[in-house]
């Protein structure tokens, strides 16, 4: 009996892969040559013809190891890029999530224009106002509901669609709330001024409320299955 | 034009070979081998793969979560990678199965063709 992956090994190296993997490919394809060999044995084939036969069927060694490499890479591109729960992230979180954004950021340019209702405008602290957009405030449950509404139509669980619908608020949270406690620092070094005042309305006035009325907003459909999240039942 | 053509020409047989390895998969377990004969056998021989067509195929299959391969012991002591329909792959031969269907019923009006 002929050592296939001997046979095979120089054939295809270098795949390129990682050894594990390239050894499985290469045991693997070793099996089929070795199975199909003892067929055309058993259809009385000599050992050295069958072995000949068997190890032509590949026919083309170098586009077997630039298919095998292509199948390879495609794999890579996909681990990288989506795989099956990215690609489900996607559809139940990120695009969701980026219209309640682009929602929430287009009504708030809306509101700002000056045909739009004044914003009430507090002042904290002298010198330093606080604009709080309480229109923007009533729009965003709806806001939320498209985003929850979408989430759940594309599968997603109630987390996916409670952080679809809070994508405007997280936003807020993630980046300006990300500096606020460096400013905060800053300030209480410099001016011996922490600003908690300006830094509480900050956070209630563009997270918390926004996130209040989003959510609220997305509460209809939090409940009720999609196809996707509902479980399947078995079929034979 | 010719680009097209060849596109077309692949993506075709890509279909088929899909179609013809999830279709014996659907029936149970089988490694590369097993599954080479068994489409070889139940097309009477029309449609045949090498290792080049096969495992390629295969692995491209596996990625896109279609198939699930495992190595187990086969009769003799040995090892084989069986390969499994994975749900995904279940799903996407009941499209599979109807596009093939229509493309048969396409030709046929337009040319006459017939399949078995």
């Amino acid at each position: 009996m002929p050592d296939w992956q001997e046979m095979i090994r120089p054939k295809l190296a270098p795949l390129g892969l990682d050894a594990k993997r390239e050894e499985e490919i290469i045991a693997e394809l070793a099996a089929h040559l070795e199975d199909f060999h003892e067929d055309l044995v058993r259809q009385g084939k000599s050992q050295s013809e069958a072995a000949e036969l068997a190890f032509s069927a590949a026919a083309d060694w170098d586009a077997l190891r630039r298919e095998i490499q292509a199948a390879a890479n495609e794999e890579v591109i996909m681990n990288y890029r989506l795989g099956p729960a990215g690609k489900r992230r996607l559809k139940t979180f990120w695009l969701p999530g980026a219209c309640t954004g682009a929602l929430s950021g287009i009504l708030l340019r809306l509101l700002q224009m000056p045909s739009a209702p004044s914003p009430h405008i507090f002042w904290p602290t002298p010198g330093m106002p606080f604009v709080f957009y309480w229109h923007w405030l009533l729009c965003l449950p709806l806001v939320g509901g498209i985003g929850a509404y979408w989430s759940r139509h594309a599968g997603g669980k109630l987390r996916a669609r409670a952080l679809a619908a809070s994508s405007p608020a997280l936003a807020w949270l993630c980046f300006p709330g990300i500096f606020l406690p460096f400013v905060l620092v800053f300030q209480w070094i410099v001016h011996h001024n922490a600003l908690l005042v300006p830094a509480a309305l900050f956070l209630l006035g563009w997270v918390i409320l926004p996130e209040a009325a989003l959510l609220l907003g997305a509460l209809p459909f939090f409940r009720g299955h999609t196809a996707e999240s509902r479980p399947v039942a078995a079929t034979h | 034009m010719e680009d097209e053509r060849i596109n077309i020409g692949t993506q075709v047989k890509r279909g088929s070979a899909e179609l013809a390895i999830l279709s014996v998969l659907a029936d149970g377990p089988l490694h590369g081998y097993q599954i080479a004969k068994s489409i070889e056998r139940q097309t009477q021989g029309l449609l045949r793969f090498n290792l080049a067509s096969l495992y390629p195929l295969l692995y491209r299959m596996e990625q896109r979560g279609w198939v699930k391969g495992t190595w187990e012991g086969a009769p003799g002591g040995r090892r084989r990678r069986y390969y499994r329909l994975a749900p995904a792959g279940r799903r996407r031969l009941v499209p599979l199965r109807e596009e093939w269907a229509q493309l048969f019923q396409a030709l046929n009006r337009l040319a006459g063709v017939t399949h078995a």
